[in-house]
């Protein structure tokens, strides 16, 4: 077990590298002189003293080639330090320090609930397969699924407000204030189809085992059935879809925040993008493909831990 | 023995021919099915044939008629300019489809080519085009797209610039194949993965089937072996992810003009008018909900129709 998860530690760390590698290639080659981007927007009429310019590349060691600058930032990252923003010239740190919590609180929350009320529903679609309850979750699964949330979450807002006459729902009181209601069930919704699918699939897959039939005609109560047996096989392939949802909550906020007017990640990212605010876009790309990949990470690990066959299997990969 | 491979072969034309016919019978039996492959019918119609039907020109503005609710000479109202919302949402559809069209193609090119690759020579290339694939999956997909636009986009409008500069030629003046080709760049960089992994599944199944065996024992060539075995087996799903890729592209698109990249104003998409219509909901309501609603039937049409056809194409996957 040790040695697996080394292994996959030693795959990917060059995988965060490279990521990191070619994005800060794009913004290196693409974006340009990142002086001139400080200086273009500066207030006012400021000279554009060649010197002076040359003095502040120097100092920030932005005359060094690609690859040594490439390397001082990822030295500054593994120190913590995602340097300064461009436009406002405040630490990316503090940034990330006032987004980051409401993000991954109303996030994890999220993923927590859909994961819950998912695998509920899969369960329940699946023991009264083909029945109405069955194909009422099933198209529900899949009406959320196809509906994007920056579509969703205007619209349940228009019906909300316009509609039942509530409060427009918009900023952030913390986890516990009732503002947040709305936009975490919309964060929960729209993923959720892929756990009540995986769930109803797991459990018609294992209804139909053996052991099943011999602890119903051994008279367990169907309770006992369902949360003993049924449910523990169902964990796996749930579990496997972990890094899909985190994958799908991030890109999620991205589009939404702005909508509920949430200070998290997805607002930062998107004034980042309007004004190309290049460290602050590196951070946020280094934050999400890390949180990713830890997650992935952790789901590979886990796998063996659930399901012992899984194990045996990738012993005998390796 | 000639005569008798000629019959072998005409009955197994026969069975393809069932098994797409029993596919067939088996989504058309999906009523939900039926339901979206109507409604993308009808918004591919609306793509193609946009500009013979839309009642107003997408630019018209109309000053004396801004913010107006749906009536009979505007069925969807008039935006803050005064413009036809309905026009805006047709040429949207087309935005979306001509995004949604390329980019699945460029992808679904880029799939076939790596996955192929990787499947048939097998080892360290293999190794590699796998671990590339896990790669681009495991990348917060949104991100890395939005960073491609961002950071390409001033380049690539500089160097359009200079060529007119340089040329006079006209075409370099438009803007707007460069945030298209931006856009379907990166779209396609993100969605080959999965193209990529369903041709090399299948490919590595199809190897590994007896029959490909006694082929290749019988020293039928290669290039005969793909045509007879491995396209055939890799229709299906291929036909599945295509349907899926449209939809995703599409509202990836939306997305990203939602979110102020990718396509630009005045070019209509139903990202930025939803993006618009956020700013003055609460007074008009139906710049918001029209784009919305529009978005919303079409992707739940897109997700009635993919399930449909995953049922009707791989019936061993559901019970």
């Amino acid at each position: 077990m040790g040695r697996y998860i080394l292994h996959r530690l030693l795959r990917w760390f060059p995988t965060v590298v490279l990521i990191l590698l070619t994005i800060y290639a794009l913004v290196f080659f693409g974006a340009g002189d990142p002086i001139k981007l400080i200086f273009l927007r500066a207030p006012g009429d400021v000279a554009y003293d060649v010197e002076r310019v040359e003095a502040i590349r120097e100092e920030a060691g932005l005359n060094e080639p690609f690859l040594v600058q490439f390397g001082n930032y990822m030295w500054n990252i593994m120190h913590g330090n995602f340097g300064n923003s461009l436009v406002s010239g405040r630490s990316v740190n503090s940034m990330l320090a006032a987004a980051v919590p409401v993000t991954f609180q109303i996030g994890l929350t999220a993923i927590f609930l859909l994961t819950i009320f998912g695998t509920l529903l899969g369960v329940i679609a699946a023991l009264n397969h083909n029945r109405w309850l069955d194909n009422l979750i099933v198209g529900f699964a899949l009406i959320t699924w196809g509906v994007p949330v920056f579509v969703a979450g205007p619209l349940v807002v228009v019906v909300l407000v316009l509609g039942l006459g509530m409060d427009v729902p918009y900023g952030w009181y913390g986890l516990f204030n009732p503002m947040v209601i709305t936009p975490l069930v919309i964060l929960s919704l729209a993923p959720m189809s892929l756990i009540i699918r995986q769930a109803r699939a797991g459990v018609l897959e294992v209804l139909s085992e053996d052991y099943i039939r011999t602890a119903r005609s051994k008279g367990l109560p169907r309770r006992t059935v369902v949360l003993r047996h049924i449910l523990r096989p169902v964990l796996t392939p749930v579990v496997s879809q972990v890094g899909l949802l985190i994958i799908a909550t991030l890109n999620n906020s991205i589009l939404i925040e702005r909508v509920f007017g949430l200070p998290g990640l997805g607002r930062l990212t998107e004034t980042a993008i309007k004004d190309s605010d290049y460290p602050v876009i590196l951070a946020i790309v280094f934050i999400f493909s890390t949180v990713v990949m830890v997650s992935n990470l952790l789901v590979d690990i886990s796998y063996p831990l659930l399901d012992p066959r899984a194990a045996a299997k990738k012993e005998g990969d390796e | 023995m000639i005569k008798k491979q000629k019959h072998s072969n005409s009955s197994q034309d026969e069975q393809q021919y069932n098994l797409y016919k029993d596919a067939y019978t088996r989504l058309v039996a999906n009523k939900l099915a039926v339901v979206g492959m109507i409604v993308l019918f009808l918004v591919f119609f609306v793509a193609i044939f946009g500009p013979y039907i839309t009642p107003y020109d997408f630019l018209d503005q109309d000053l004396m008629a801004r913010n107006q609710p749906p009536s009979m000479k505007h069925w969807f109202g008039t935006d803050d300019l005064g413009r036809d919302i309905l026009s805006r949402v047709i040429y949207g559809a087309r935005t979306a489809f001509i995004v949604a069209v390329s980019v699945t193609f460029l992808s679904l090119m880029i799939g076939i080519v790596l996955g192929s690759l990787g499947a048939y020579i097998g080892g360290k290339v293999d190794t590699f085009v796998v671990w590339l694939i896990d790669v681009f999956m495991s990348i917060p997909s949104l991100l890395l797209v939005i960073v491609i636009n961002v950071s390409l986009k001033p380049r690539l409008v500089n160097w359009m610039d200079m060529q007119f500069l340089a040329t006079q030629n006209e075409f370099y003046r438009n803007t707007i194949l460069a945030d298209f080709v931006l856009v379907f760049g990166s779209l396609a960089l993100i969605k080959w993965p999965k193209a990529a992994r369903i041709i090399r599944g299948q490919i590595l199944s199809v190897k590994k089937k007896n029959y490909v065996l006694a082929a290749k024992a019988l020293g039928v060539p290669s290039s005969r072996i793909v045509k007879k075995y491995v396209i055939p087996n890799s229709i299906g799903p291929i036909i599945v992810y295509i349907s899926a890729s449209l939809g995703e592209a599409m509202v990836f698109e939306s997305a990203f003009s939602f979110l102020g990249v990718g396509v630009r104003p005045p070019i209509p998409s139903w990202g930025n008018m939803i993006s618009d219509g956020l700013r003055v909901w609460q007074l008009y309501p139906h710049i918001l909900a029209a784009p919305a609603l529009v978005l919303a039937i079409v992707t739940i049409a897109y997700s009635f129709l993919g399930d449909g056809l995953n049922d009707a194409l791989n019936p061993r996957q559901w019970k």
